[in-house]
């Protein structure tokens, strides 16, 4: 191969994502001609999780597919385009915002001056919410004490009224089975079921009405720029590409595991009313505001994405 | 044994429980003449951060307080744990470095005579600064990375809770600091170790571990 | 650059071994000597000296991780019950109860560890509170040395084959498995393996010339008995604070460690024992422990990310496809690798090293993965303990008295090792015990 890299994921090995994006590097393989050879690393192999950026940077890493979110404390603008909740009611429309809307641009904008290239978004899809007590709407989330990972998704279930609690991943679970939390932000709907997390919280909010993460997919800036113009349009449609793909099979599963819950008969899973889902997302917009006076990128993006939805009819 | 009330006073030495607490109790006895000045000082500094692992515990039962009892947990508690006990954990290494605390194998350590006890001290601290030199440069350009913007102006990396304190960049800013110290306490080492009569070595650093 | 990369990554990985005991020997530092290889690798295998904040960044991400809060936690806790005269009232007591059973104190000293392996997600802690407790009132005792450090170390690292465990947890996590379906599997074995223990230690007191101090068989009045049993009530009402709050739902399990130490301080007042000074003196003495413990850790951790870059799990990889038809063979297999990476690496290392292509295979061949996950956490017991990077021997080393070298301890853990690896052998053999 004439270019060997390796990637990192934030996922771990066995999950389906980690599967489905390490077909991709199968397939990148082939459609290069064996001209480029991906190894995709699971999370923590190389570097934590929200040290991959700067590893990519010096070179450790080639590149990596990860949830944005992570790069926070950076700035307060990959907070705002990583995860801007409320605002995506499906992936496609997160989709046509970065690859059509202005969002791939600005991502490159964020990224560049850190030594990365951007080359496209993925998302596992609207993340299902996880809880051990019946959610019928914004006025159950008072009180409720919520694991949230680190990002805006904190801030507005503060906002809602909610206790955010900030216990680690790995606490997670037992947490959730002692009841020391009430409900927790994981991921989507199969792998919490997979992971046993709806059957000692057996109140899922499906679809959910929370999360919806940006996993970007980037390499070093500098590499990127030596690939021939083919290797580069090659990699950038292949991610659009395994966006499809990922989203398509991991909803699949998602029905399957919720099909597969059903039958047991004591997990209740809920959905939200768009009622209910348009008060969430009032909450949560009053956020970004806050968030996009954190720096000048952050009011950037706020300005990108808001013109989006507006144009697009999904904000007045 | 001022501290253990209960121990037995014919316990045989080595065995009695009050014995290992009697050996760290005693800053004094543990510290090393060949650690210097500098280690003496970073021996006085240790009890801000063995403080601060009582602080850590104090934070995590108010956290349980304020949540179990009035249902409202803090967005502070856990960060502020985990950043005292990180900060304690590095600053524990440049403090067992000064007590010559850490582990070691010593099989072959011991059966050497004083000559060659001496240039082995003198090669293993002179090797772990080296090291802790390379660290310093590594630790300088996670640093860069932290507390800088890619622009160049000072901006301190968060950790992107809702809480959003900038305890990443201290604690990378901190790792620096104490590779640093860590690289002077070595040569430090390395230097009394020189300066020693190889007879005397024998007796004056006795193998602890 | 010394070009390392040409050694290729089967015998670059022997080189590393190599290193990593020839640098142990010379009587370096242990945690230096883990850094100094991982630095030797980073700049002789990539021609980046960049690639040297791998080291930092690894040192950053394991020094801030909020799960390792409870190291700190148990270390306090045992140096405030060394210090008070809580460990030795606790100690009579037992002996008392301990009665006319040879080697009494010892079985308790198994049941208090498996007790503490109920409180802890990791291990660390737990050694060193038995450690700086139960050590010293063993020896004491006259119990003989071997035996009471082997039930230190070995007791001491049940936390992660008793429930709650973050093995499992990180297990869960890469296998995609049921978290609780792990722990209520991994339940019985870690019971097994405790008997084992006691077995073990009664086998040795009864059959062995000085091995246990006599049983106690001279009368007690009922007043001496009473006041040794006020010495076992401070030590559990501490156990209930701690377990009501992980099982009562009220503390998460890194929080509830810092209920302990709060207990112990309670204990210490209630005693009339407590003072500033000795609480400072617990303090200090955490510091330095921690400073041990805590930077062996970083070592293994830094060296860990050094070898996944040099290509270590496409080298593991490389080992296990195509070894056999014969899935037996193939388990044996991945048996001996966990054995001979137990011997060298943590287990964060080796779960990272092994997961995402041990995992896979174990499903392709039809075996249960959750079965899979609690042999993986049996094999980690052997980690804890084989030399010469046995972290449950260093972790006792930290505290043990000068005189119990690391040579000691390892030769103490040979036959707990072997029971161990019966137990490895017993849930392959027998896959129903985990109840699966
Ligand atoms: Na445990
Ligand atoms: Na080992």
């Amino acid at each position: 191969a004439d270019y060997e890299w390796k990637f990192q994921s934030s996922d771990n090995s066995g999950t389906p994502t980690f599967e489905i994006d390490q077909e991709w590097t199968k397939r990148v393989e082939e459609m290069t001609n064996g001209r480029i050879k991906i190894e995709l690393l699971p999370v923590g192999s190389i570097v934590e999780h929200a040290e991959t950026q700067d590893a990519i940077a010096a070179g450790i890493l080639d590149g990596h597919i990860t949830d944005v979110s992570y790069f926070s404390g950076k700035d307060p603008a990959f907070s705002l385009i990583a995860n801007p909740i409320g605002a995506w009611a499906d992936p496609q429309q997160m989709f046509r915002f970065i690859n059509y809307g202005g969002g791939k641009e600005l991502m490159n904008k964020l990224e560049e001056p850190y030594g990365l290239h951007f080359i496209g978004a993925i998302t596992p899809g609207l993340e299902a919410f996880v809880s051990s007590v019946p959610l019928n709407g914004v006025a159950d989330l008072k009180g409720l004490k919520v694991r949230a990972p680190e990002g805006m998704v904190q801030e507005v279930f503060a906002a809602a009224g909610a206790a955010p609690v900030n216990i680690p991943q790995s606490e997670v679970y037992t947490s959730l089975d002692k009841k020391v939390i009430d409900a927790a932000d994981a991921t989507v709907y199969a792998t919490n079921s997979a992971m046993g997390l709806n059957d000692i919280a057996k109140h899922p909010v499906y679809p959910g009405f929370h999360s919806m993460p940006l996993v970007e997919v980037s390499m070093n800036k500098e590499k990127w720029d030596a690939l021939p113009k083919d290797l580069q349009e090659i990699l950038t449609v292949s991610v659009r590409d395994l966006s499809q793909d990922l989203v398509a099979r991991l909803q699949m599963k998602d029905r399957e595991a919720v099909a597969k819950d059903q039958a047991k008969g004591d997990i209740q899973i809920t959905n939200w009313s768009d009622e209910e889902r348009a008060k969430f997302r009032a909450i949560a917009m009053k956020q970004w505001q806050k968030v996009a006076e954190r720096s000048d990128n952050a009011k950037e993006v706020y300005e990108t994405l808001t013109k989006y939805l507006k144009a697009q009819g999904l904000l007045k | 044994m001022t501290n253990t009330p209960h121990s037995d006073p014919h316990a045989p030495l080595g065995t009695s429980e009050g014995d290992v607490a009697e050996l760290i109790d005693d800053n004094r006895a543990v510290l090393p003449p060949e650690s210097g000045v500098f280690g003496r000082g970073v021996n006085h500094l240790g009890t801000i951060f063995a403080i601060g692992f009582l602080c850590s515990m104090a934070a995590l039962i108010f956290e349980i307080c304020m949540r179990h009892i009035f249902d409202a947990p803090t967005i502070w508690a856990h960060e502020t744990t985990t950043f005292l006990c990180g900060m304690g954990f590095v600053f524990a290494g440049l403090f067992c470095a000064s007590r010559n605390q850490h582990i070691r194998v010593v099989i072959i350590y011991d059966m050497v005579g004083p000559k060659a006890r001496r240039i082995l001290n003198i090669v293993i601290s002179l090797i772990c600064a080296l090291s802790t030199g390379f660290f310093s440069f590594a630790a300088w350009l996670m640093v860069k990375k932290a507390a800088f913007a890619p622009t160049g102006g000072i901006r301190l990396e968060t950790s992107g809770s809702a809480w959003n304190p900038p305890f990443p960049a201290i604690l990378k800013i901190f790792m620096l600091v104490i590779m640093v110290a860590l690289t002077v306490q070595f040569l430090i080492l390395a230097y009394n170790y020189f300066r020693q009569k190889p007879d005397l070595s024998a007796s004056e650093a006795p193998a602890r571990r | 650059m010394l070009h390392l990369q040409s050694l290729g990554i089967e015998y670059g990985t022997l080189a590393m071994f190599v290193m990593l005991i020839g640098f142990l020997l010379t009587g370096m530092p242990l945690a230096f000597v883990t850094l100094l290889v991982a630095l030797i690798f980073t700049l002789g295998w990539f021609d980046n000296i960049m690639a040297v904040s791998l080291i930092t960044s690894r040192v950053y991400s394991f020094v801030s991780s909020f799960v390792f809060v409870s190291v700190p936690m148990f270390v306090l806790m045992a140096a405030l019950l060394d210090r008070s005269g809580i460990a030795r009232d606790l100690f009579e007591a037992m002996r008392l109860f301990g009665g006319r059973l040879k080697g009494g104190v010892a079985v308790q000293t198994i049941f208090v560890a498996v007790i503490l392996a109920a409180m802890s997600g990791i291990i660390g802690g737990e050694i060193v509170l038995l450690g700086m407790i139960a050590l010293p009132q063993m020896l004491r005792q006259g119990y003989d040395k071997n035996l009471a450090i082997g039930v230190v170390c070995a007791g001491g690292s049940l936390g992660t084959m008793v429930p709650p465990s973050i093995v499992l947890i990180i297990y869960g996590l890469t296998a995609n498995v049921s978290i609780g379906d792990l722990f209520t599997s991994a339940f019985i074995p870690g019971f097994m393996l405790a008997g084992f223990y006691v077995a073990y230690v009664l086998f040795r007191c009864y059959f062995g010339d000085n091995v246990a101090p006599p049983p106690r068989t001279e009368h007690i009045p009922t007043e001496e008995k009473l006041r040794l049993l006020k010495g076992l009530f401070l030590p559990i009402l501490v156990v209930i604070c701690v377990l009501g709050s992980i099982y009562g739902g009220i503390a998460s399990v890194t929080e509830a460690s810092a209920v302990g130490v709060a207990g112990v301080i309670a204990s210490t007042m209630l005693r009339g024992e407590f003072s500033l000074s000795m609480l400072k003196g617990a303090a200090m003495q955490t510091l330095s422990t921690c400073g041990m413990i805590v930077w062996i850790g970083i070592g293994a951790s830094a060296l860990v990310g050094v070898f996944n870059l040099m290509g270590g799990i496409k080298f593991v990889s490389g080992m296990i496809t195509g070894i056999s038809d014969d899935p037996t063979v193939v388990i044996l297999v991945m048996m001996l690798i966990l054995f001979i990476l137990g011997m060298f690496l943590d287990w964060v290392g080796i779960a990272l090293l092994t997961m995402p292509i041990f995992v896979p295979i174990v499903k392709q061949l039809g075996f249960d993965p959750v079965w899979f996950g609690v042999v993986f956490a049996m094999n980690m017991q052997v980690s804890f303990l084989s030399p010469p990077f046995g972290p449950a021997a260093f972790y006792l080393k930290s505290v043990a008295p000068p005189d119990i070298t690391l040579g000691t301890i390892f030769k103490s853990l040979v036959p707990f090792i072997c029971l161990q690896v019966l137990a490895v052998a017993l849930l392959i053999i027998f896959p129903g015990i985990t109840g699966r």
